[in-house]
């Protein structure tokens, strides 16, 4: 076993280790124990980062991978399915070692910024137990080497975000938020276990490398329509848990959570899972599935982009800009601009963890007011808080400079390079959606730095009955703010534990940590790291091939000339002339250079939209041009839409939880008459019979039972008669025996 | 039949034996006091004697005389006893009076 394998597992069982001694013993330890949560998660950051040097700075090979694994449980030969042997592993590779520093390192600052923010709250224990698990779960999923290990740790980050989520349980709006998102992410997890069964069910084995084996070997022996079908399943995990368009319902909802929560769970790392895991399965997927990806990922980044504008409660901007971003990873691995894709995962981790603490520095010292609309002028109080968030804003709105910048752009330019190799027409759709969604992005974050931190203070502008703003105050129990909650003068900076993260994720927003050339991440380390594995669809597969006739070599030379093949993708190109390649491949290669092409025509678009977006925040907010609640009711329609979310949640209640509950009401009716009618009815049958049976029993069989004895009463009395007791009485008997003998006797002897 | 009538036979032993029989059980049967019952026992015992006696005269041989010896003896030897009883139960009972004592029909 490789060292770095040992080092890994480590890692990996540490945060266990922490939530096991604090779910058990917080009670007893001074300070709830908080210390061993950050002193544990400190190690495993330390041992993470040695991995992190060792891989990424040391090795510096883009094909870098170890892997392990050992037989969990071997159940044998089971009928009807095979040999069933369920294994755990260990797999570390670029992805994973960055992935394992990225969420050790954001679960350490969110462990230290929780020592401040939830000071004081009644299950301060409990909460660092269930960061514990969560990290824990997380590390998993980076660190499987097979769906079903992927799968258990899948499920153990949706019991984690189901426990923070609800975490101030007795509200019931964190109830109810908490069982939204456990029922969504259900639904997208039922699609996920079903894309892997159909995988084990052609290849009878978990792992990623073998499946990837035999999809190359051409073992797959269903139709296309079916890897497609496996792909579009596995996807749909991606759906719920990273909060995709039809799913994303439950992510705003989550925002009830703790906020380091939400900059944990909901920002950073457990919503960037579901990427991670797309990336992991990228090569089976095939050019459909990847279409599906690519728009479902544009979709959600535009809706989510059009809510967050009118949204006023600073988490849920957030976290639609959340779901918008995630919507642009999965775009980005739909057009297959899979290292661009992963680039903002991490970067998209770091900024917007930086952005929620932030706002929890905010709701600490407005003492729990969350309405952006009473907030205002916080920029002289809290100015280290005004300084990181606004970095955070910058890398998030994706301006130069910042490491949002290079990651967006570089989905973007993939989003054009696909659009161009698919022949235009309606995927060009996906292009405008990313630069359209850019430039909202920078108009609702403009929006949000101006209600925030300019202007004056305006929470003597908020009405006075507010029975929201007590009930959250009730629920965090900071018994030491009890000053006037509308004063501007309570409102202070935080503390050292809640600023240091804060500083340091923004530093890490900038562009000098991924490249040394602000304008292109191709540059950077990162993205010669992570490179587009060569797909295995289609190699060697008949049945895959033909999904479209192959384009020649010729064709590609001709479509993308003047660029530089890197050497990975040289080994591509010569087997491509041998003839041994197909389609999918090509297609890969040739949306990477297409993206390559189009790098900076994506800078252009992308810069110009997020300026006029920003423009357009400052035309509104800053110099008051445009008034908007004018312009909010001059357009009312759309003012609403978007500030509804697009109605989704009241279509979800009026479709599914309605129908649910029609569904439920016809077969409770079903149950009530139909069944309990059958068992009734086989009841009074049953019972009549027993009616007759009871009949026969006590009259016949006890009948006999009952005459059997009454006979050997009766005859028992009358021998009781002849027991006199008297001697004389008994010597008559005998002599009547004896007579009695003798005349039987003698009538024998005379006849 | 004037023969039967001058001659003492064995069927003149046999009946008065018969009788003798007859009138003890009937004492041993209807008589209240214990001793009478007694007495009823001795008869039935003598009864017995005269057979064996008759039988003993008419066959020649003497083995019914021995008999009857033996049976005086026990009879003698059943009365000590039968009377030793007869005390005791009036010891328990205060009375002597067998139809009043029904001890074994329990």
């Amino acid at each position: 076993m490789h060292s770095l394998i040992q080092l890994s597992i480590v890692v990996l069982l540490l945060p266990l280790l922490s939530f096991v001694i604090l779910i058990f013993f917080n009670r007893r330890l001074p300070r709830r124990g908080d210390f061993i949560g950050v002193g544990i998660l400190g190690t495993a950051f330390a041992i993470s980062a040695y991995i992190f040097w060792s891989v990424i700075v040391q090795t510096y090979d883009p094909a870098f991978r170890i892997a392990w694994d050992f037989t969990w449980i071997d159940l044998g030969n089971v009928p009807g399915v095979g040999p069933l042997q369920i294994k755990m592993g260990v797999v570390i590779d670029n992805l994973t070692s960055i992935m394992l520093a990225m969420v050790t390192l954001i679960s350490l600052l969110v462990h230290l910024y929780s020592t401040g923010y939830m000071a004081g709250d009644k299950n301060y224990g409990r909460y660092f137990a269930f960061l514990g698990i969560f990290t824990f779960s997380m590390l998993g999923i980076v660190l499987s080497d097979n769906l079903f290990s992927i799968y258990i740790f899948w499920e153990l980050v949706g019991l984690s975000s189901y426990l923070l989520i609800g975490f101030f349980f007795e509200k019931q709006s964190a109830a109810d938020a908490q069982k939204k998102a456990f029922l969504a992410n259900r639904v997208g997890d039922i699609g996920m276990w079903l894309g892997i069964l159909i995988l084990y069910s052609q290849f009878h084995t978990f792992s990623f490398e073998q499946i990837y084996a035999n999809l190359a070997a051409g073992k797959f022996g269903l139709s296309n329509g079916w890897l497609t079908a496996a792909g579009i399943l596995l996807f749909m995990g991606c759906v719920g848990k990273s909060a995709q368009f039809p799913l994303h319902v439950w992510l705003p909802d989550a925002m009830e959570g703790p906020t380091p929560v939400s900059a944990l769970i909901h920002a950073a790392t457990m919503v960037a899972a579901g990427v991670y895991f797309v990336a992991r399965i990228f090569v089976v997927l095939t050019p459909d599935a990847l279409h599906v990806i690519a728009f479902t990922g544009a979709c959600t980044a535009f809706m989510a982009a059009t809510i967050a504008i009118t949204q006023n409660d600073i988490k849920r901007v957030l976290a639609y800009s959340t779901v918008s971003q995630l919507g642009y990873m999965v775009l980005g691995l739909g057009v297959g601009a899979y290292s661009a894709a992963l680039f903002h995962l991490v970067t998209h981790a770091f900024f917007k963890a930086c952005l929620f603490l932030g706002s929890g520095a905010i709701i600490h010292a407005m003492h729990h007011e969350q309405d952006m609309r009473w907030m205002g002028g916080l920029r002289k109080h809290m100015p280290w808080t005004f300084a990181t968030f606004t970095l955070a804003t910058l890398a998030l709105a994706g301006l130069p400079l910042t490491s949002g910048f290079m990651s967006k752009d570089a989905i973007l330019a993939g989003a054009i390079g696909f659009a161009k190799t698919e022949g235009g027409g309606i995927f060009y759709l996906i292009p405008v959606l990313g630069f359209f969604s850019a430039m909202l992005t920078a108009f609702y974050m403009g929006r949000q730095i101006w209600l925030v931190f300019f202007g004056e203070s305006r929470t003597h502008l908020k009405p006075a009955e507010d029975d929201h703003h007590a009930a959250h105050h009730a629920h965090a129990g900071h018994d030491a703010h009890t000053d006037d909650h509308h004063q501007e003068h309570g409102v202070h900076e935080v503390s050292w534990n809640m600023r240091a993260p804060l500083v340091i994720l923004a530093t890490l927003s900038i562009f000098f940590v991924y490249s040394p050339d602000p304008l292109d991440g191709g540059k950077g380390w990162f993205m010669k790291m992570i490179q587009t594995p060569a797909t295995v669809v289609g190699e060697a597969n008949h049945q895959i091939g033909d999904l479209r006739t192959p384009v020649s070599t010729a064709t590609l030379a001709a479509a993308v000339p003047n660029v530089e093949v890197p050497a990975a993708e040289a080994g591509e190109h010569a087997g491509a002339e041998k003839g041994a390649h197909s389609y999918a491949d090509m297609r890969q290669a040739e949306i990477v250079h297409a993206g390559h092409a189009a790098h900076f025509t994506a800078i252009y678009i992308s810069s110009i939209m997020v300026l006029l977006g920003i423009s357009l925040a400052f035309i509104v907010y800053v110099f008051n041009i445009i008034d908007p609640e004018k312009t909010a009711i001059a357009i009312r329609p759309l003012y609403l839409f978007s500030l509804n979310k697009w109605y989704w949640d009241e279509i979800y209640d009026a479709t599914f939880i309605k129908g649910s509950m029609l569904l439920a009401n016809i077969l409770s009716w079903f149950d009530t008459t139909i069944v309990d009618g059958i068992v009734n009815g086989v009841a009074t049958l049953v019972r009549n019979f027993a009616f007759l049976n009871d009949g026969f029993d006590r009259h016949v069989v006890d009948g006999l039972v009952n005459f059997t004895a009454f006979t050997v009463n009766t005859t028992g009395a009358v021998l009781r008669k002849l027991q006199t007791g008297k001697v004389q009485t008994y010597v008559v008997m005998l002599l009547l025996a004896v007579f009695g003998y003798f005349v039987f006797y003698l009538t024998r002897l005379i006849y | 039949m004037t023969e039967q009538l001058t001659t003492i036979g064995l069927n003149h032993y046999l009946t008065i034996s018969a009788f003798l029989l007859g009138f003890g059980l009937f004492a041993v049967i209807t008589r209240k006091n214990a001793i009478v019952v007694l007495m009823g026992v001795e008869l039935i015992l003598n009864a017995a004697n005269i057979n064996f006696l008759a039988f003993s005269k008419f066959n020649g041989g003497m083995e019914g005389v021995m008999f009857a010896l033996f049976v005086i003896v026990i009879a003698a030897a059943e009365a000590a006893i039968a009377l030793a009883i007869v005390i005791n139960i009036y010891k328990i009972f205060k009375s002597v009076d067998v139809s009043s004592i029904d001890s074994l029909k329990e």
